[in-house]
């Protein structure tokens, strides 16, 4: 059986299958390396994502390879030999897996080296994320395989291909807004990032890849099969593992829309002090991200009761999460870039010392820009700019006017001002007229 | 050379032929193209003969369990071959090339007849000794790690050849052998014929007499699908007469035998 598992592997077409799924995976990868530079578990969702293309495309593979044995006509001598049809299969259906999942594996691997350095955290979710996409790929070869036997034309690859890439179209407009129908049927739903954070539940999972392994036994059970009867008997494991996978799937909105990894989220810090973190996701990034939040803490320092830690800010929008408000923590805008380091290296310092540092998440008013930007240019000692072409000009010149007002006091006075405004800011008081009369 | 040898290869015959069919009939779609034959076939090279649309290529696909049996009782090495009956025993024991023989173009002549051995449920030690013996056997060694795709006629019809015979089956069935063997290629066939009809029962499809009278120990000439003689070369021979036409004793023979049961049907 070996030997002959080799032979196929060397002349069916999971040669070529390897070749188009590599080339293709790797490429979309590549395209937008941004996507997924973040870590392991926006690697192997950003993948997954990309199944899009390459679930179709092994369909595509299985039917291809099925039409060799009506093309080539062998029918007739196989017939006559002892070996039953289903035995006959079984070298097909593992050279064809093991094609596609080490087509899959391989774009993996060609992934890994870009993100090798900075991608620390790596949860066994991502495990079960990249497991499901391989097992979505065989279930689709051999459900490929099924098809261009039972329709061995020379149009039945690319229909197919069509056919798929339609299904994992429509299935999301169709699923009614039960996003968790979407979830079950569409090895690519869900895998869309808003954050850094998102992660896919091992429930989700564990539905997927009953359904996915449902959907291959259908498909090896239909090629394998000789009578009507059996085909028909072969979409039992299909319907089964629909049902049982719609069981176990989670519908809670929190499992299933943009689900967060909170463990991913949690706070990592740097040795020493002042003490700064960053979320568990983003660990490779501290060695870059401390100077700079040390930096901001230093300045701020300047203040009465100044800020002694930094965090990563960690809202997220999809689900609204934010950290919570607190007086001695200042929030680390952290992004990372195609390459997989920190993005927007130039503007962290001054995204920290906006509303002097202070987290104004949640709160209804805009704050006062004249007043936190002149407040803030009193901490660096340079003169308020704006950074909004659109901006009308008479918010920044009233920034200056104020800021020009702080350096006229005496150095403490000044210093209580601004401390009163960063304190208004955290509890999302008006931040109007602070800076022009003397805090109490 | 020496090789192991299977208790079933020593156990003794329990049935008197390899092939028996008796009013055997069966269908090539709605047509009956074999119509009550009855043959009885032991070791041996049987070469058969028969016009066109004698039914000769049916009554290969029959004894090769390809189709099954319309009516009549045909027994393939003692065992009864219906619709019931499981064959992966009495298939084991076949050989059989297929007048249109279908492989995989990808595949080199090695790796197609090493699954062919496979498919025949071959020991799996077995399997090399035994796919390089049979390409050895049909002349095909320099070609053996060459593509299917790339060989000409004469040689996938070796390449097929080489399939048939890598289980050293106890039947062996082959339709049209020679179509695309070159002369001299043919008489390598002859002489791999004598050497396999000495311990197995080998039915020959063809349409060139000559090679039946040299290369068979037996002869069988169908037409509508019933047996109209099977004797030996010698008897064929007997049967014609200057009169009728054909360029040699054995062309002259069969014209014979075909025109006296033409006439016979006639009446």
């Amino acid at each position: 059986m070996s030997r002959i598992l080799g032979i196929e592997l060397r002349r069916s077409a999971a040669l070529g299958a390897v070749l188009t799924l590599l080339v293709a995976g790797a490429g979309l990868l590549y395209a937008a390396p941004e996507r997924w530079s973040a870590g392991w578990m926006p690697l192997v969702m950003t993948q997954r994502e990309y199944l899009v293309l390459l679930w179709p495309l092994a369909l595509a593979a299985g039917a291809w390879q099925s039409r060799r044995e009506h093309r080539s006509n062998v029918a007739e001598l196989f017939v006559s030999t002892a070996r039953p049809r289903a035995q006959r299969m079984v070298p097909t259906l593992g050279a064809m897996s093991i094609g596609v999942v080490s087509a899959y594996l391989a774009v993996l691997a060609v992934a890994a080296p870009w993100i090798f350095d900075t991608a620390g955290y790596l949860p066994a979710a991502a495990f079960a994320v990249a497991a499901v996409g391989g097992l979505a790929l065989v279930a689709a070869v051999w459900f490929g395989l099924a098809v261009g036997r039972l329709v061995p034309s020379l149009v039945t690859a690319p229909a197919l291909a069509v056919a798929g890439i339609g299904l994992l179209m429509v299935t999301p407009v169709a699923d009614g807004s039960r996003e968790w129908v979407s979830l079950v049927f569409s090895p690519m739903y869900g895998m869309g990032q808003y954050t850094d954070f998102q992660t896919v539940y091992g429930r989700v999972s564990v539905a997927q890849a009953i359904w996915l392994t449902a959907l291959a036994a259908t498909g090896a059970v239909l090629l394998a099969s000789g009578s009507w009867r059996i085909r028909v008997a072969a979409l039992l494991p299909a319907v089964l593992g629909a049902t049982l996978a719609i069981m176990v799937v989670p519908r809670d909105d929190k499992f299933v829309v943009h689900p967060i990894d909170p463990v991913a989220q949690e706070q990592v810090c740097a040795e020493g002090s002042p003490r700064v973190c960053v979320s568990r996701i983003h660990s490779g990034l501290l060695s870059e991200v401390t100077p700079l939040a040390r930096e901001a803490l230093a300045i701020l320092a300047k203040l009465p009761d100044p800020p002694t830690t930094a965090h990563e800010d960690t809202t997220t929008y999809y689900p609204d999460t934010a950290p919570p408000r607190q007086a001695d923590v200042v929030l680390i805008p952290v992004g990372v870039d195609k390459s997989g380091h920190l993005a927007h290296k130039a503007t962290v310092l001054s995204e920290m010392l906006r509303m002097v540092g202070a987290n104004t998440h949640g709160c209804d008013a805009g704050g006062d820009t004249p007043v936190s930007r002149a407040a803030t240019s009193w901490l660096t000692g340079r003169e308020p700019v704006t950074d909004d072409p659109e901006e009308p000009a008479e918010l920044n010149a009233e920034a200056v006017t104020l800021w020009r007002g702080l350096q006229g006091l005496p150095a403490k006075e000044a210093a209580a001002r601004v401390a009163a405004v960063r304190r208004a800011a955290l509890d999302c008081a008006e931040l109007t007229g602070l800076l022009s009369r003397s805090a109490r | 050379m020496m090789r192991t040898v299977s208790a079933a290869e020593t156990a003794p015959t329990t049935h008197p032929w390899a092939v028996h069919a008796e009013g055997l009939r069966v269908r090539a779609g709605r047509h009956l193209a074999v119509d009550g034959l009855d043959l009885a076939l032991g070791t041996g090279v049987h070469g058969l003969l028969g016009p066109n649309g004698a039914g000769k290529t049916t009554l290969m696909r029959a004894l090769a369990t390809v189709v099954k049996p319309a009516d009549g009782r045909l027994t393939l090495l003692g065992q009864p071959v219906d619709g019931r009956a499981d064959l992966r025993r009495v298939r084991r024991a076949l050989g059989y090339l297929p007048q249109q023989f279908g492989f995989y173009p990808r595949f080199t002549v090695r790796e197609f007849v090493e699954y062919l051995a496979w498919l025949k449920e071959m020991p799996k030690t077995a399997i090399p000794g035994a796919v390089q013996r049979a390409i050895d056997r049909v002349g095909l060694t320099a070609k053996a790690d060459a593509r299917m795709k790339t060989l000409s006629g004469g040689m996938l019809r070796r390449a097929g050849i080489a399939q048939a015979i890598v289980n050293d089956p106890a039947v062996l069935l082959l339709d049209e052998p020679t179509v695309g063997l070159d002369p001299e290629q043919r008489l390598d066939f002859r002489t791999l014929l004598r050497e396999l009809g000495a311990d197995s029962c080998v039915l020959v499809s063809t349409h060139l007499v000559e090679d039946v009278v040299v290369a068979c120990t037996d002869v069988v000439l169908i037409s509508e699908g019933r047996l109209v003689h099977q004797g030996t070369p010698d008897t064929l021979i007997a049967q014609g007469g200057q009169s009728d036409a054909g360029d040699s004793p054995a062309e002259r023979g069969y014209s014979a035998l075909l025109r006296r049961h033409r006439a016979e049907a006639g009446r």
